[in-house]
């Protein structure tokens, strides 16, 4: 059966279809304009990129924080059981997920089939989070590539005190005026971001292997750091942005 | 068939002016559940829970730091100094700990009162001679309202105070029964809007409507799948919109079976049983019943009377809940928690707050409801 998998995010939604456990498209729509159009943008890109048509999906299971505008879709999951069946099909070894979207971060217990067995998110707070990452580098005046490459100049650990992401940004503007060097508060910027999961993540307990999906698993940086805090090594998937909308696309399979 | 109460809990401010109005009555608000309310039925008074209205206050900073104080009382507090509860005369706190404490003092001094009592309650309910301490302490809380008052409180007047009370309490532990059918004829929501409304309500009113409900409620038809029971566990409850979100909002079915808070079976469990003595009798009630965890130590009473209700109630998940900053029960909870996953019980611990997330609060209750069954 042909299924489809929506995961509308705080910054985009992502669409996937697939035959079985073929991915046959991904489709990625930035969350610019209204949702409505955002969610159809995403899966109707997923379908032309499939080469298919809207009648040949067989069921859609949406999934993320907007996945009750999804309209059209015949069944909802949260994204915590998407991201640990989506992370288990990417990488079957997983059995600790990590996931750190824009808004939202996690740790999740699964077993081999993926089923979610405990979980952690962080609370009411963007500091542990992608837009936090994204507000730092326009403070350091900097874009998100040159803000890994940076972290990686860097060998000290400075700390960042503030437990808010509105404190935390006024804390690195000061270092911006000390003697810090860029590289260092962008390593520090990733040590905050990385303590904070790895803390929830010991919250669940460690079980190997952890996997770390979402957008700000792209942030080498903040991987490197994740490492180090973690104590272990941590694995991600091709596209880590997709992995609930595999997910979900999965789960519809049955 | 709960609608009324559900009525009287949202214009529980209304109800206690028409009250005043009714019968002439004094009015005195309580803060925890260790305040003796038979003693105050007895001189005539009407005795109200204080709890917030899940709004903010900008009068409460001034006295209790946001960063530090426990986000009920601070709504509590709040509702006070913003002249929600201006009808009261009195107001008391039967000692649990500092934050209701604080609330208390800052009540006594700020806003302008008849009358106001602490009442010392032994620190722990398990040492010896407890029972005979608040027996002493209820004594002198009885004369000082006689005081007040200006009349004796006799021991008939007592025996109706106490009479009144058990009766509440069995009338509730009653309907709460019908909550471990298998399709519980109680929703949690319903259930909490009954056994709160009983704490801002003249018990006799009260019971008389409960008999009211006790009559249909046996032949009551439930159109809904009860889904997953659950049962909540933490402090004093009052977030309707939580309960009402997880049993009616989420994509997933839920019921919540049963609680272990101070204003559900908690407050409900034990009965004042009569003797020569009416404040031993009442001192030995509040003694002997579900401790909270200021009163619970050196031995957690709790885990073993949770685990009698999970077995009565056949509770499939658990939810803890704290106060942001309650730290009593964040104490408590971890070792709850830790009990609970131990069992195999699927358990979510959320942090509540004067205004929950609704949205992530969702999605939490619905990610822990996945847990319990097979959606891959």
């Amino acid at each position: 059966m042909i299924t489809a998998g929506i995961d509308v995010g705080a910054s985009s939604t992502k669409a996937v279809i697939m035959d079985g456990n073929k991915i046959l498209a991904k489709f990625r729509q930035m969350a610019e304009g209204e949702e409505e159009y955002v969610i159809n943008a995403a899966l109707h890109g997923a379908i032309d990129a499939a080469g298919i048509k809207r009648e040949d999906i067989g069921k859609i299971v949406a999934t993320g924080a907007g996945a009750k505008n999804v309209d059209f879709a015949d069944d909802i999951v949260t994204d915590i059981s998407s991201g640990a069946r989506g992370a288990v099909f990417e990488v079957p070894a997983s059995r600790t997920v990590v996931d750190v979207g824009a808004e939202q971060a996690r740790a999740v217990k699964c077993d081999a089939e993926g089923k979610l067995l405990d979980f952690a998110t962080n609370e009411r707070c963007a500091a542990g989070s992608g837009a936090f990452i994204e507000s730092m580098a326009r403070a350091l005046q900097t874009d998100f590539v040159t803000f890994i490459d940076y972290h990686f100049k860097s060998d000290k650990d400075i700390p960042l005190n503030a437990q808010c992401a509105v404190f935390a940004e006024s804390e690195v503007v000061s270092l911006i005026n000390s003697t810090a060097t860029t590289a260092d508060i962008s390593r520090a910027i990733n040590n905050s971001i990385a303590e904070r999961t790895s803390s929830m993540t010991r919250r669940v307990g460690i079980e190997q292997t952890v996997t770390v999906i979402g957008g700000v698993a792209l942030n080498k940086g903040f991987l490197d750091s994740l490492q180090r805090f973690l104590e272990t090594n941590v694995t991600v998937p091709a596209d880590p942005i997709f992995t609930n909308a595999v997910g979900a696309a999965l789960i519809a399979q049955g | 068939m709960f609608e009324k109460f559900s009525e009287i809990l949202t214009n529980r401010h209304e109800y206690a002016r028409d009250w005043k109005k009714r019968t002439g009555g004094k009015v005195v608000g309580f803060f925890c559940s260790y305040a003796p309310e038979e003693p105050l039925k007895a001189a005539g008074i009407l005795p109200v829970r204080i709890i917030g209205g899940h709004k903010s206050s900008d009068k409460v900073a001034k006295y209790i730091a946001p960063n530090i104080g426990c986000s009920f009382c601070r709504d509590a507090l709040g509702r006070g100094l913003e002249g929600d509860y201006d009808y009261l005369d009195g107001i008391v706190q039967g000692q649990t700990c500092l934050h209701t404490g604080e609330a208390f003092w800052v009540w006594q001094k700020h806003i302008p009162l008849e009358f106001s009592y602490f009442l010392a309650v032994p620190h722990s309910t398990q040492t010896i001679g407890r029972e005979e301490y608040l027996a002493v302490e209820y004594a002198k809380f009885k004369t000082a309202l006689e005081k007040w008052i200006g009349k004796e409180i006799t021991n008939e007047d007592l025996d109706r105070g106490i009479e009144s009370y058990n009766t509440n309490r069995q009338l509730i532990r009653q309907i709460f029964e019908y909550r471990q059918q298998d399709n519980p004829l109680v929703t949690g929501s319903e259930a909490l809007d009954l056994a709160l409304s009983g704490q801002i309500m003249d018990r006799d009113e009260h019971n008389a409507m409960m008999r009211e409900v006790l009559k249909k409620l046996p032949e009551r038809k439930m159109d809904r799948d009860p889904g997953t029971r659950i049962m909540i566990i933490g402090s004093v409850n009052t977030d309707r919109e939580f309960m009402h979100m997880v049993e009616h909002e989420c994509d997933i079915p839920a019921t919540i079976v049963i609680d272990d808070t101070c204003t559900g079976i908690r407050y409900n469990f034990n009965d004042v049983n009569p003797q020569e003595d009416r404040l031993m009798a009442i001192s030995l009630r509040y003694n002997h019943r579900p401790p909270c965890p200021n009163k619970d130590w050196p031995r957690r009473r709790r885990i073993p009377f949770i685990k009698h209700l999970i077995k009565a109630y056949k509770v499939d998940a658990v939810i803890l809940f704290n106060h942001k900053f309650c730290q009593p029960h964040q104490l408590d909870n971890a070792v709850i928690e830790r009990e609970m996953k131990a069992m195999g019980m699927p358990t979510l611990t959320l942090e509540f707050d004067i205004r929950i997330p609704i949205g992530q609060f969702r999605t939490r209750v619905e990610a822990m409801l996945e847990t319990t069954m097979d959606i891959i």
